[in-house]
């Protein structure tokens, strides 16, 4: 899948890859968790930023990076970094090749740099074609993670990203030391899951995961509402006085008519009255004469 | 290039036009109604096929007309316009017909894989489901009213849209369809990137490249497969479904969706007059899904939506306050019908209510009349929940008097 990070107002902790804008990451896989879980830990260590250098700080050699940074442009022609015109599918894929073995997860760091210099299309060509594009090159992309500064784009360009990504997840600086990580999930099978969840940063850039918000924090009016209904629930306990009808007072009660009970004919005629159209009702004379032929029969002419 | 080929083709569409209509005047089993999954129009004469979902069927008036094209607008995360489209492919596939399966995501071959299950004949679920409410519906009418008795004889409300007809199949959505169905049907896919994997020096001509592709390769297999009346298909027709998913979105190389004033204002309106052109002269039928909330430009959805013959909106519940409102418990979203086409004729179906939601079962996929719920609480009456009366301004002139109407209902 795909995942997409937008910080709108979120800064990343100062870190060795830090200066490297635009590395590209491909490192196999040797965990062994469920995917779920091990995609949120994905998403929570490359949120948090620390998660790399808890992997280990220096680049090891399943860990690849694709240095954007020092010349974005192509201007002072060193070999190997990559440039912007290299943003292509067929380019990135030879790059992957040359480097990675088994099935890869794809970092980009970060997409708004991209972004603000390659038409907006384009680059989520690339990116929707990217894995199709290595699975024929023979490298297998199973993530793709993208990290994007909210605040540099457009509302709309922003919208238009989510929707090609599985996974959102949207940072907020909250008040005070916990952060909250909005999740957006599409999984299969039509359904879309939507989580909140604190998180902080420790001293050693280590994520802490705080949990989910208590049902009692997400919605405070239903809770409200709910200690009502208990309250409300039997307003005759406590009472000087007997609001409750025995089982015979209740049939005597209802026996009685009231003044809105109408008897079986008249409720029928009061029902069909008003629907019913308007009828005349003749009854022939001995005189008349009732001839369909000649209605004008009886008139001498 | 397209429209002055499709301008070729004019004289040959009043031929078909001619035959299409003469059809009203023939009797029963007349040559055209004996295309699979086809049936008359009594309104209007025109061939009918189904959109896969019954229920929507009903709401457009029958069905789809052969040659016309349905927009349905996509709902924020695209999950229910998904099954839309999958239902009316999957439609197709047990009709018989043949399909064009384009995408700007997913390959053709994974869509196709991903149908979901007929359910043919009698299903059990359904009909159970069928019998359990037939028999409450009796329970509560032979209960006579004792108060409100002047309610007795207004007719019941009537929830799904229709009796279980002979026309349109249901789906069992917890399944896929098995492979053997598909392989005895032709279809057509169409991969956006597939194709660009072929001419890697088209950059030049890379913004609209999609689009144009797209047109060119339908309109090749209308052509080739003689959808278009002329030769080879004389002996066996057959009605070809057209399904686009997500035109419009960045994949495209479109900027609709991204800035409000794109490059090119018109590619997508193009496209559809060009599209339509091919619809109109053969026998097929498109559905195509557009992103519409993420169009920032509305002039251009306003296009798209003349340019289409039937337009249907999704709006989901989900990440809205509307998913937890009481009032929309049961749905998971509305459907919006925007237009449907008048053909053959100076006005067009109006349904009886516009008042429709959605609901995904564990399996079935249903699309209801909207009513409100029962209030069961033990409040003085609904009007006192200030927020429950706020969305009821959707619903239709019958409800909005019961739910604004406060000091009315006050009683």
């Amino acid at each position: 899948g795909r995942q997409l990070f937008s910080s709108p107002s979120w800064l990343l902790p100062e870190d060795d890859f830090r200066p490297k804008q635009c590395g590209t990451f491909a490192q196999p896989y040797s965990d062994v968790r469920g995917a779920g879980e091990r995609e949120r830990e994905r998403a929570r260590d490359a949120g948090g930023a620390g998660g790399w250098r808890s992997r280990g700080a220096r680049p090891s050699p399943r860990l690849f990076i694709h240095d954007g940074f020092r010349d974005p442009l192509g201007w002072s022609g060193a070999r190997g970094g990559l440039t912007v015109g290299d943003f292509s599918a067929p380019q990135l894929v030879l790059r992957f090749s040359q480097a990675a073995q088994g099935p890869a997860t794809l970092a980009l760091d970060s997409l708004s740099w991209l972004l603000l210099r390659l038409p907006f299309p384009s680059v989520c060509q690339v990116l929707a074609q990217l894995p199709k594009k290595a699975n024929t090159a023979g490298v297998r992309i199973r993530t793709l993670v993208a990290l994007l500064h909210g605040d540099l784009h457009p509302p709309e360009q922003l919208k238009a990203l989510h929707s090609l990504a599985r996974v959102v997840v949207t940072l907020k600086q909250g008040d005070g030391s916990p952060r909250v990580a909005v999740t957006l999930h599409r999984k299969r099978r039509n359904k879309v899951v939507q989580k909140k969840e604190y998180f902080t940063v420790l001293s050693g850039f280590a994520l802490k995961h705080l949990g989910e918000p208590s049902p009692a924090a997400v919605s405070g009016e239903e809770v409200i509402q709910k200690d009502d209904a208990s309250a409300v629930a039997d307003p005759t306990a406590n009472l000087t006085f007997n609001l409750r009808l025995s089982e015979a007072e209740r049939r005597a009660k209802e026996s009685v008519p009231l003044p809105y009970q109408f008897s079986e004919e008249k409720k029928s005629s009061l029902l069909q009255g008003p629907t019913g159209q308007g009828k005349i009702y003749y009854e022939p004379d001995a005189a008349d004469d009732i001839d369909d032929e000649d209605p004008d029969d009886d008139l001498d002419v | 290039m397209a429209a002055l080929e499709t301008g070729e083709m004019l004289p040959r569409r009043s031929e078909e036009g001619a035959a299409a209509a003469a059809t009203s005047f023939q009797r029963r089993g007349g040559r055209l109604a004996s295309l699979p999954g086809t049936r008359p129009s009594a309104r209007h004469g025109q061939l009918l096929l189904s959109s896969g979902l019954p229920s929507l069927d009903a709401g457009l008036g029958g069905g789809m007309a052969v040659g016309t094209l349905l927009l349905i607008e996509e709902d924020v995360y695209g999950v229910y316009a998904n099954l839309f489209f999958k239902h009316f492919l999957a439609e197709g596939v047990i009709c018989g017909q043949n399909l064009f399966v384009a995408s700007d995501k997913e390959d053709p071959a994974d869509i196709l894989k991903d149908l979901p299950s007929p359910l043919l004949n009698t299903s059990v679920n359904v009909m159970e489901e069928l019998a359990a409410r037939a028999v409450t519906s009796k329970q509560e009418s032979q209960e006579s009213m004792r108060i409100a008795w002047r309610y007795q004889n207004i007719p019941k409300l009537e929830v799904t849209q229709t009796a279980f007809s002979k026309f349109g199949h249901y789906f069992d959505l917890s399944k896929t369809m098995s492979p053997e169905l598909i392989q005895n049907i032709t279809w057509n896919g169409f991969s956006l990137f597939e194709e660009t994997n072929f001419c890697p020096d088209e950059k030049s001509c890379e913004m609209p490249c999609g689009y144009t592709r797209l047109l060119h390769s339908i309109q090749k297999v209308i052509y080739q497969r003689g959808y278009d009346g002329s030769g080879p298909q004389k002996k066996e027709r057959n009605i070809l479904r057209i399904g686009i998913q997500s035109l419009g979105s960045v994949l495209w190389g479109d900027d609709i969706c991204c800035t409000e004033n794109p490059q090119s204002i018109n590619r997508l309106t193009k496209f559809l007059y060009a599209l339509r052109g091919l619809l109109r002269t053969s026998l097929s039928a498109c559905m195509i899904t557009v992103p519409a909330h993420l169009i920032q430009n509305k002039a251009i959805m306003e296009r798209v939506i003349n340019l289409s013959d039937t337009v249907v909106g999704l709006e989901s519940f989900i990440g809205s306050e509307r998913e937890t409102n009481p009032l929309y418990k049961d749905y998971h979203g509305l459907i919006h019908i925007h237009r449907i086409p008048q053909l053959n004729s100076l006005i067009c179906d109006v349904p009886d209510t516009k008042d429709l939601a959605f609901r995904l079962k564990r399996k079935l996929f249903v699309i209801e009349r909207l009513h409100l719920p029962p209030d069961l609480s033990d409040t003085v009456s609904r009007t006192s929940k200030q927020d429950l009366a706020e969305p009821t301004k959707l619903l239709s002139s019958g409800c909005r008097a019961m739910a604004i109407g406060k000091e009315h209902l006050d009683f």
